[in-house]
């Protein structure tokens, strides 16, 4: 069995974290990187039997989760996987996302909901958001990708070395993949399920997520 | 020559700012060259109040029509400018943050704390 380390960034998400953390402790290890959530969110994950990191103040999804990749890095993970607290990801689907950094075939393996028939996208999000977010990223950095900003991805230890997050924000999921091309990283995208809750990014957090690109490429 | 209130204000004004200035060099606050560019630029400030035909010899020599439309041109662009520098340097800061808050988060665990209550 390999050292494998699922990290949960999480922001007030009491009502499904402890769910989330029983779904996917058969897994692996769980690090849950509570980011100052101000319900009783952290609470929950120290009761729940888990590691758990706190940020005192919140930072952002991005920053969470170069938190808990830097524990991992310094315990000796073999693979991280990055998973969602809010219940949008389906445990049951980690060995699948995992099997091609187990079998050597990929330094990242990165969840698509597009290459799942079962995933029921909304329509708006599908066409407005999601569609011009995959195109602009495939163009932007050179991959040929089927989603963007899907949280579901797991890294190996050599991708870990390589991947250093300093989007703060929601732009880290580009910015990892951005790091994959950059650093030669190899890459498979496997087919995951996205649950819809009432909530997810709209069209100003893909205009925020753009902003934070252009401003972290000026401000190195 | 009839001087316009308005000179006596921002004339006023200026001295004030660098008075403040002055002080926060003495302070340490204010690097040399900092202080050298906050004093030009209000010396042009200064210049564009008494003198105002100089910005229209400037503005016919940048094709500008006007001196006043320099004098506003210029300004919007420098608030801009200094704008961007203080969004570059909040960006700046919030990363300080991150790390700040990031060290804390892996120097004790919530594993760590049992382990020391045991």
């Amino acid at each position: 069995m390999n050292n494998v380390f699922i990290i949960i960034p999480c922001y007030n998400e009491a009502e499904h974290l402890a769910k989330v953390i029983e779904s996917v402790k058969p897994y692996g290890r769980v690090v849950v990187v509570d980011d100052g959530s101000t319900d009783n969110s952290f609470q929950i994950a120290v009761s729940s039997g888990t590691l758990v990191l706190k940020h005192l103040v919140n930072r952002g999804m991005g920053a969470a989760l170069e938190t808990g990749d830097r524990l991992a890095r310094s315990q000796g993970a073999e693979i991280v996987v990055h998973f969602d607290a809010d219940g949008q990801h389906v445990a049951e689907e980690i060995p699948l996302l995992i099997q091609p950094i187990v079998n050597n075939e990929a330094d990242a393996v990165l969840g698509s909901r597009f290459l799942k028939p079962t995933s029921a996208i909304p329509f708006f999000k599908k066409h407005f958001i999601l569609k011009p977010a995959v195109f602009f990223q495939n163009s932007m950095l050179g991959v040929k990708l089927t989603d963007a900003h899907n949280g579901f991805r797991a890294l190996s230890c050599h991708a870990l070395e390589k991947i250093r997050i300093t989007q703060d924000g929601m732009a880290h999921a580009t910015e990892i993949i951005e790091q994959i091309k950059t650093n030669n990283l190899t890459y498979q995208e496997v087919p995951v399920t996205v649950i819809y809750h009432e909530f997810g990014q709209g069209f100003l957090s893909g205009l925020k997520i753009l902003k934070d690109l252009i401003f972290g490429k000026i401000n190195k | 020559m009839v001087y316009l209130p308005l000179q006596i204000i921002v004339t006023i004004f200026v001295v004030l700012v660098v008075f403040r200035l002055t002080k926060k060099y003495k302070d340490n606050i204010l690097k040399t060259s900092e202080l050298v560019g906050w004093l030009m630029i209000w010396t042009v400030v200064l210049v564009v109040f008494w003198l105002p035909q100089t910005t229209s010899y400037l503005a016919t020599l940048l094709g500008i029509g006007r001196g006043v439309d320099l004098a506003v041109y210029s300004a919007v662009l420098m608030i801009f400018y200094l704008i961007f520098r203080l969004y570059l340097k909040l960006d700046k800061q919030q990363k300080e943050i991150t790390k700040i808050v990031r060290h804390l988060a892996l120097s004790e665990t919530n594993e760590d704390k049992e382990q020391k209550s045991n």
